[in-house]
């Protein structure tokens, strides 16, 4: 019975230690305008920026995954590896990464929580996983199929794809920004704006820019979402909406309507005319407000 | 017996004759004599410029129900007052038409993709598949939008590109 009792709390702790977290804690000197990649399934990802010159992956794997990696003077790329048929609970990591680099994420289910970075370059693709991004960034591009994007960025260069999954870009965003979903709606709170182009089949469409960039062009279409649009008074565009069968309110010009038949169009000449500003909706209604 | 033989003389009367022969410059007018009066009313051309049939024309009952029915062929074609239900049995635009070839090239390349499909991917493939549904339903309504057949092949593209990605995922790892 004294022999048997050890030999039973060994057998005990096996399934404990199998199912052992693994701890990571990775660092890797990469030059300024260097790539960092990061690629992950399941649980999340922190990003953070710091005042540092070189990178460092922190966290837990579940048990069965691995990390593998590769390095250079310019590129690490971490991957955590899963068992094939499993995730068995997925890796939690935080990514501390310095200034002025590319950084690429790359996640299915897991959650991505950027803030704090100043990077040259940002690319976050994930499938389910919600997507936030704040800080500044030189170029940025964030794909979702159905997760929810919350973007707040410095960035002169934004780009946002989904399926479902909700858009909501704000914070300093302005320049060339891009926003394209099927049924996710999309929210935008932009600056000075040079292109605006934004594509929803049944997402609700809400877009506030504070300028129109001489020249500048904004583009929305949508099938059957509603269009709400926000310009100061004094922008400078020639402004053309048009519905198939979706009503059309707007603060400058006048709708026609044909005399029989469906359909309503705008056309009117903002200030000196300068920017395009094009509504299209086959049934969703229009709003064109200038006061913001 | 006689030496006259019947064929020498056809023949001989045959080569005789000229190769070509020309109208004689009188022909119409001697032709038009014999021809019975104009109908009353009829509009009276230069005989040298036009070509007339006048036999004929009492027979051209279908002129009449031809222009009846360009007319009102014309007219279904640039009414404004068309209601979209009508605009289901016209014939397909250009624009539908092509929807219609790039929806049949969609199938088919979604076809030759591998099966199987990751469980992230699935409420995306079944929105997409809505979407596109919507958007043919919007053209069968507005055959002249081509802003919708631009979301028609960004959703076929999504599609398959998201296809594949599915597939992919549920060939590896599933999570």
């Amino acid at each position: 019975m004294r022999t048997l009792s050890p030999l039973c709390a060994a057998l005990l702790l096996v399934p404990a230690l199998a199912l052992a977290d693994t701890r990571v804690d990775e660092r890797h000197n990469v030059a300024a305008g260097g790539r960092i990649e990061l690629s992950n399934v399941a649980g999340k990802v922190t990003v953070r920026g710091w005042d540092r010159n070189d990178v460092q992956l922190t966290g837990t794997l579940s048990d069965g995954l691995q990390l593998r990696q590769e390095k250079s003077a310019n590129r690490v790329r971490w991957e955590i590896e899963y068992p094939r048929r499993s995730n068995n609970g997925g890796a939690t990591l935080t990514l501390n990464v310095p200034r002025s680099v590319e950084l690429l994420l790359s996640t299915v289910s897991a959650d991505q929580d950027i803030s704090g970075v100043d990077v040259r370059r940002l690319q976050a693709d994930t499938v389910s996983g919600n997507l936030a991004a704040a800080g500044r960034s030189g170029d940025s591009v964030l794909n979702t199929v159905s997760g929810n994007v919350t973007a707040r960025l410095q960035t002169p260069r934004l780009d946002v794809n989904t399926v479902s999954g909700r858009i909501e870009a704000g914070g300093g965003v302005s320049g060339e920004i891009g926003a394209q979903t099927v049924s996710g709606r999309v929210g935008v709170d932009a600056g000075r704006i040079q292109r605006l182009v934004v594509e929803t089949v049944s997402g609700g469409i809400d877009l506030s820019a504070s300028a129109l960039a001489p020249g500048g062009r904004i583009n929305v279409e949508s099938v059957s979402a509603s269009v709400s649009l926000r310009l100061p008074r004094t922008v400078s565009a020639q402004l053309s909406v048009n519905s198939f069968s979706g009503s059309i309110n707007s603060d400058a010009g006048k709708v026609e309507r044909p005399r029989y038949g469906p359909g309503s169009s705008l056309d009117a000449r903002l200030g000196s005319g300068d920017g395009d500003i094009r509504v299209q909706s086959h049934s969703g209604s229009v709003q064109v407000r200038l006061d913001r | 017996m006689s030496t006259h033989d019947p064929d020498h003389d056809l023949l001989a009367r045959l080569h005789a004759l000229p190769v070509e022969r020309s109208a004689p410059a009188d022909g119409w007018e001697r032709l038009s004599a014999r021809l019975p009066p104009r109908e009353p009313g009829a509009a009276q051309v230069p005989l040298d410029k036009v070509v007339t049939l006048p036999l004929r024309t009492r027979r051209r009952w279908w002129l009449p129900v031809g222009a009846a029915l360009a007319a009102s062929l014309a007219l279904y074609a640039v009414a404004p007052w068309r209601h979209a239900a009508d605009t289901l049995s016209a014939p397909p635009s250009g624009l539908q038409l092509q929807a219609d070839a790039m929806t049949e090239q969609y199938r088919q390349a979604v076809a030759s993709l591998p099966d199987g499909t990751a469980p992230e991917w699935q409420p995306a493939l079944h929105e997409l598949d809505r979407s596109a549904e919507q958007i043919r339903a919007a053209m069968a309504q507005d055959p002249r939008a081509p802003h919708l057949l631009g979301q028609l092949k960004r959703t076929y593209a999504l599609r398959l590109e998201l296809t594949r990605q599915a597939a992919q995922a549920a060939s590896g790892l599933t999570t």
